[in-house]
């Protein structure tokens, strides 16, 4: 039976080419767009690349603190002080590190001057994150007791201010915001949030040591679990940590709180908005993708409903021959059905290589500074479960509305 | 074999209401040749497609081998038409994407059997018609009167008990619809019942029984 549906849906797919590279067309464009989100979504929140460890690691970005008329909100980035006194200490923890958000720096060299994204963070940031060192070395705990100028460079601007191997690069010295570091290592160029950056150094080589006494400025943190089940725990931990800070202006700021985050997390409570709970909206988030996902399907579906609508209507009287020779609405409705997910996985594989393709060209280009786009093979089981479903959505009611056509009215061609 | 009670038939389209069959008494039996003849629009084709349960009577019942079948469903009908019935049409109604043998195929494929015996029930069926030789043609590489014998081919592979035939020679010459008579006679020599729509006088007084139909009503 299979194999006659197969034939059959071959056949009647070479029958209308016209209509049949249309439907593809259809198929194909919405399942590429399917597909480009569904591999940045995956890059952007699977752990991998140089965030591989990212299942067992919380984030902490931003703090917010509350008037005590809760008439004032202030949202800002952590102080290096509140990461040292309350969040290093804090038991059954690998680690937790400490890094600033990235910050343009203008780095001279000689008569050239160029505008780079800079991050100083400690030892611990580059043991949480998977850097890979393409030459020279990392910075360590000794570095940052000791206050050392020494800078990582990425590979794109070790590249870009001394041309040749990144090997060339280390050892040389740059001048960054008038201050004179000399370059340690090169790392591979990296996308992810935490990581992202083109320039780094120790936090102990900021021209003053104000930083050190603020419990608001410019710093994030990293914490990482000995393992994922620890999570749960270390967010209760930090929110219980978030009631003790005491602001330095009580008075002004009553409450402090903030959140150890996933990646997702971090995410959904940036784009939904909810800094007042423990709750980051990750759930009402993906829903919402979801819900914009499925929609976005919907439309150019009930364009393919219309199609295979007037498809199926040119095989009336085949329906009308097979139901008197013993087909039934069920079959009739499976083999149609059956027809049009073909088609659809057929697109599928076709959105599959383009997607391929399309990715392939984003990442040349550099649309975003140091993107990896990876089409990997849970990308394409999406995209085929996506093709599947899109077929499904498409094919069964011409299907079923088709596969109850009243034989005798079928075989005269009528509906 | 097949026993019509007091059947009717109406269409109904928005503004009109056609009945079509009125009350017809009809009994088949079993390998019989019956010859339905009437002007056109007289209610030979419904009458036909109600014997085939291709459609459903508004009034009266059915009864195929004594068992009314009236209150059966959709599934439990398309069962009964697969084992019981063989239809040829006027137009053939060949699947023109299908090879011959893949049509003749057709009625098999709604069976639980294996792809090798379907083939090769096929392929004898094609035999009979005289045209084991076209199995991998495509429906319109072959003339009228060889579409109809693979329409034949394709209504007996099943091996049913009734032939349903409307006007099978209605769209082919002379000379084919004489082969096309000769295979319907010799397979209602064989045993198999067949009823047949006819406007051909001298067809119809080749078979067994003549049913003459005006107005929706047997008339003799």
């Amino acid at each position: 039976m299979l194999r006659n549906y197969l034939v059959t849906a071959w056949k009647v797919f070479m029958r209308r080419k016209l209509f049949t590279t249309i439907n593809l067309l259809c198929i194909v464009l919405t399942l590429v767009v399917l597909m480009v989100v569904t591999s940045l979504l995956e890059t952007a929140f699977r752990p991998s690349g140089v965030e591989g460890r990212s299942e067992r690691f919380l984030q902490i970005v931003m703090m917010r603190m509350d008037s005590p008329d809760g008439s004032s909100v202030s949202t800002t980035p952590l102080g290096y002080k509140l990461i040292d006194k309350f969040l290093k200490p804090m038991p059954g923890v690998e680690r937790v590190a400490a890094a600033t958000l990235p910050s343009g720096a203008a780095v001279y060299q000689g008569e050239r001057v160029s505008e780079m994204q800079m991050r100083r963070v400690d030892a611990d940031y580059w043991k949480i994150l998977d850097f890979r060192l393409l030459a020279g070395r990392l910075p360590t705990a000794a570095d940052d007791a000791a206050g050392r100028m020494i800078a990582i460079l990425n590979a794109a601007t070790a590249k870009r201010l001394f041309p040749g191997a990144p090997a060339a690069a280390v050892g040389q010295h740059i001048d960054i915001n008038g201050q004179n570091f000399e370059v340690a290592g090169v790392v591979e160029d990296a996308m992810h949030v935490n990581a992202f950056a083109d320039v780094w150094a120790p936090i102990s080589t900021f021209a003053s040591s104000d930083y050190r006494n603020q419990l608001t400025g410019m710093f994030t943190t990293l914490i990482l679990a000995e393992s994922s089940a620890d999570l749960p725990r270390i967010r209760r931990q930090v929110e219980a940590i978030a009631r003790e800070v005491v602001h330095e202006d009580p008075k002004k700021w009553k409450t402090t709180r903030f959140w150890a985050d996933s990646k997702l997390d971090l995410f959904a409570r940036l784009t939904v908005g909810n800094d007042d709970t423990i709750d980051s909206g990750a759930g009402k988030l993906l829903a919402m993708i979801v819900a914009a996902m499925l929609v976005f399907m919907l439309l150019p579906a009930l364009n393919l409903v219309n199609l295979n609508t007037g498809r199926i209507m040119d095989r009336r009287v085949e329906i009308g021959v097979r139901k008197a020779f013993g087909a039934t609405s069920a079959q009739l409705a499976i083999q149609l059905v059956v027809e049009n997910v073909l088609l659809c996985l057929a697109g599928g594989l076709i959105a599959l290589a383009a997607t391929a393709g399309l990715l392939a060209w984003l990442e040349h280009i550099q649309l975003i500074d140091y993107m990896r786009y990876d089409l990997n093979l849970a990308v394409f089981g999406w995209g085929m479960l996506i093709a599947t479903v899109f077929g499904l959505l498409s094919g069964v009611l011409p299907a079923w509305k088709m596969s109850r056509l009243d034989p005798v009215h079928a075989l005269k061609g009528a509906l | 074999m097949i026993r019509l009670n007091k059947v009717s038939k109406t269409y109904r389209t928005d503004k009109v209401e056609t009945l079509a069959v009125k009350e017809v008494d009809l009994h088949v039996k079993r390998g019989e040749f019956v010859a339905m003849m009437g002007p056109s629009g007289c209610g030979k084709s419904t009458l036909l497609n109600l014997i085939g349960l291709l459609d459903r009577p508004g009034q009266g019942s059915i009864e195929v081998e004594g068992i009314p079948i009236t209150r059966y469903r959709d599934r439990q009908v398309a069962k009964l038409r697969n084992s019981t019935f063989g239809f040829i049409f006027q137009s053939f109604h060949l699947i023109p994407d299908l090879r011959v043998i893949d049509n003749v195929e057709l009625p098999l494929l709604y069976r639980s059997m294996p792809a090798g015996e379907r083939r090769r029930l096929a392929r004898e069926a094609l035999e009979k018609v005289g045209l084991g030789a076209r199995m991998d043609h495509f429906p319109n590489q072959l003339s009228g009167g060889q579409q109809q014998r693979v329409a034949i081919a394709r209504a007996i592979v099943g091996q049913p008990q009734v032939l349903l035939a409307d006007e099978p020679t209605g769209n082919l010459d002379s000379k084919m619809g004489a082969e096309v008579m000769d295979i319907l006679l010799k397979l209602n020599a064989e045993g198999t019942t067949v009823v047949m729509v006819t406007h051909d006088e001298h067809e119809a007084r080749r078979t067994s029984r003549i049913v003459r139909v005006f107005d929706g009503q047997l008339v003799a």
